[in-house]
């Protein structure tokens, strides 16, 4: 099948879908909606796991579609231009599936890959202690070895879905002897059990979608481990690198349609009028053109994302971020109220304080700024 | 030069607020309350501190004292964002002082009622035979206030508050309720010229930007002393050192600027140094808190966390009475 083959497919099918029954979702889960409509939005993963569209690029004998990045992205694309719900899968598609397909067992693929093909079981990522955030080394949480099964006690924090996913994935330290990168496992954890708490943590949005997550003896089998034990860091990074990765080449399309209500509302409110405003704008969409640039280019070159993830991490975050704040200057003196109570926002609103966030998880942008000046540019320590 | 006299007076009026409100305001449960502040902290601000009559002049009773005191009044309340009515009521009594509204004032004083001042149009406002007709936006606190100024064509009024429409708005700034106010056919009474009204209420907001600038960027920098990671304090990290550099300068320049604009109240300078002014500070005050809810990481991204209050008001205060791009584009022009 030819890309563009590939691409009316996808667009079809969207249609049909997002047409039909399950037009009450478009749109919903975009930055700032992240808390909404959980239960349609899960109903939307089933969907896409019937019809077989997660797994995209997994080999075919795990269940994926062994398709291209380029075919990869433009479903991403096609998802975008259609207004499909954000993902709630995605950490379970983009994060734990690839983790699984390059470290797990063929034992634990057989038996964990085909929930998030599904899009049955919902994954949480439980990487962030109060006191490991960018040093993720220094995570505290303990799991003792008993028997067949780990005892892990701590605390996770800014655990994003953790109050509605059945998994998570968290590295724990299963060597206290040992320090820093060395000790740690990379466990699967069962949500549903006594040893778990799980609180939600109210965001600048006044909504929340990240949680605090304690654990108290909670188990899990010892075949739920990834990986050699004491070799967990290894995993998470590469965890974290297909984080900074693949998912995020096709999201120029969905901040395009942004780009497009803010534009909207620039010339609803006159804004364009404003020289400056106009300024903006215009260099908003320039760095669009470059993101999309960037992405292309990472395609053609088609290596494993490494320190080029960094890059663009960073270079959408803040794209991003600033495209947030030109929504609430183009919404003029608009932006001052929200629509209503308790904390109502309009889009614009949302934009701007959720693009905040874009700049902190999955690194923040000092982090990657450290990532690209230690090992694209060599700088020292 | 500033009289040595008046600066220690000043110095000890600073410090007796900062105290008050360090004692007493609470801005967590005052945002939370129905009119977005705490009245009866309002109360106490008038008994306690006399605010009500600051401006008020001796002839009407009340405490006579200029702008530049108002200014370090506005200031301690805006580093802490305190909700409050303040900041409206002062510029008021400095409008109503300019244009000898002797009477309003004396009550102002001697009851100490709040005063907010009904500046953005929502629809048009005309005034027809000593009526006005029209409906206003944003207004600071609107809801609540004791008394209600009206900016209508190029002239500034008064209303009876119980003959207007008020609704409250929940603002993207929880520590600063705005209000829609309609008015239709309402008996207004003759103030004066409103053209001071804007640039008063600019420099009111440079002051308030600049100080709470300053107070987020010092709540920042002792939290990259505090926070470790990587076996360090945060602070130690180059890339945090310079980007803090770099606001101290920007605060600097801020304060500066308002400190300069305060200044030039009463002066034919007002009216090219008052936008300008808002419009350095109030962004000063946008970078700042950008930073700090980046340089917090995750806790700075909390509701709990006070990093995005700070936030919310540099976006409010670009926003209010003249957006920055507005104001810069009117700066352009009259270069
Ligand atoms: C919306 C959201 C969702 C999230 N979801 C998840 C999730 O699902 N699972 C999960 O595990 N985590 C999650 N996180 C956590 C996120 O990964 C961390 O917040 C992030 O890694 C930063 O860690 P921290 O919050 O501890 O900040 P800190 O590490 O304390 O950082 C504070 C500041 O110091 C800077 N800094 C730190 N070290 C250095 C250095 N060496 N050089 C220069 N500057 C430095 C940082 O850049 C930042 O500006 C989420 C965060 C957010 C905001």
């Amino acid at each position: 099948m030819t890309d563009e083959e590939f691409r009316a497919e996808v667009r079809g099918w969207l249609e049909a879908n997002l047409g039909g029954d399950f037009a009450d979702v478009v749109g919903a889960g975009g930055p700032g909606h992240e808390h909404e409509a959980h239960e349609r939005r899960m109903a939307w993963e089933r969907r896409l796991g019937e019809a077989g569209w997660i797994g995209l690029g997994w080999p075919v004998e795990h269940g994926g579609r062994g398709l291209s990045l380029v075919q990869q992205v433009i479903f991403h694309e096609e998802c975008a231009r259609a207004g499909a719900p954000g993902r709630l899968g995605h950490m379970s598609e983009q994060l734990v599936g690839p983790t699984l397909l390059a470290f797990g067992t063929p034992e634990q693929r057989a038996r964990l890959l085909p929930g998030i093909l599904s899009g049955e079981v919902l994954w949480c990522q439980g990487y962030s202690e109060p006191g490991a955030g960018s040093d993720l080394a220094g995570v505290r949480t303990r799991a003792v070895r008993r028997g067949d099964q780990y005892e892990i006690t701590g605390q996770k924090v800014w655990t994003s879905l953790a109050h509605l996913a059945d998994w998570c994935f968290v590295l724990a330290r299963t060597d206290p002897a040992e320090s820093r990168h060395r000790g740690l496992s990379y466990l699967l954890v069962p949500m549903d059990q006594p040893g778990i708490e799980i609180r939600p943590i109210t965001q600048i949005t006044g909504t929340s979608e990240f949680n605090e997550v304690f654990f108290d003896g909670a188990v899990t089998a010892v075949d739920n481990r990834i990986g050699a034990e004491g070799e967990g860091w290894k995993v998470a990074m590469a965890t974290l690198a297909f984080e900074r990765g693949v998912a995020t080449l096709g999201q120029q399309v969905g901040f395009e349609r942004e780009l497009s209500a803010v534009v909207e509302l620039a010339r609803s409110t006159g804004a364009l009028d404003d020289p400056e405003l106009r300024t903006r704008v215009t260099e908003a969409w320039i760095g669009l053109k470059v993101l999309r640039y960037s992405a292309i280019h990472t395609m053609a070159a088609a290596g494993v994302p490494g320190v080029e993830g960094s890059i663009s991490k960073l270079q959408w975050a803040v794209w991003h971020r600033d495209l947030g704040e030109l929504a609430v200057d183009v919404a003029g003196s608009g932006a001052l109220v929200t629509d209503g109570p308790p904390y109502e926002l309009t889009d614009a609103q949302r934009l701007f304080l959720y693009t905040r966030s874009d700049t902190i998880y999955g690194g923040t942008n000092e982090v990657q700024r450290n990532i690209i000046a230690e090992r694209l540019l060599g700088l020292p320590r | 030069m500033d009289d040595p006299m008046r600066a220690t007076e000043q110095r000890e009026m600073r410090a007796t607020v900062a105290k008050f409100l360090d004692d007493n305001a609470d801005i967590r449960t005052a945002m939370a309350l129905d009119p977005g502040y705490d009245k009866d902290l309002w109360r106490r601000t008038v008994d306690e501190l006399g605010l009500a009559a600051l401006l008020v002049p001796e002839r009407c009773g009340g405490l006579g004292m200029d702008f530049g005191d108002a200014a370090v009044v506005i200031e301690e309340f805006g580093r802490r964002l305190v909700p409050s009515p303040s900041l409206t009521t002062l510029v008021a009594c400095a409008v109503l002082d300019q244009c000898g509204a002797d009477d309003l004032l004396a009550r102002i004083g001697e009851d100490g009622l709040s005063v907010s001042i009904a500046l953005a149009d929502r629809e048009p406002t005309t005034v027809d035979q000593g009526r006005i007709t029209g409906s206003k936006q944003h207004v600071i606190h609107g809801a609540d206030v004791d008394v209600l100024l009206v900016v209508a064509g190029d002239d500034l009024y008064t209303v009876d508050t119980t003959s207007v429409v008020r609704r409250r708005r929940v603002a993207l700034d929880h520590t600063r309720a705005l209000a829609e106010i309609d008015l239709t056919d309402v008996p207004a009474t003759l103030i004066g010229p409103a053209a001071v009204v804007t640039d008063l209420l600019h420099v009111a907001l440079a002051a308030e930007s600049a100080a709470a600038a300053e107070t987020c960027l010092a709540d920042t920098v002792e939290y990259l002393k505090v926070r470790h990671q990587f076996g360090k304090p945060i602070g130690s990290f180059q890339a945090l050192k310079h980007r803090c550099a770099d606001l101290a300068v920007l605060v600097a320049g801020a304060r500066a600027t308002a400190w300069y604009a305060v200044r030039a109240v009463g002066t034919d300078e007002l009216a090219s140094v008052a936008p300008l002014a808002k419009v350095v500070c109030t962004d000063a005050l946008m970078a700042v808190a950008a930073e700090s809810v980046q340089l917090h990481g995750g806790i700075g991204f909390t509701f709990e966390h006070d990093a995005h209050l700070y936030l919310k008001r540099a976006k409010a205060n670009q926003h209010l009475f003249g957006t920055n791009s507005l104001l810069r584009g009117k700066i352009g022009e009259s270069l």
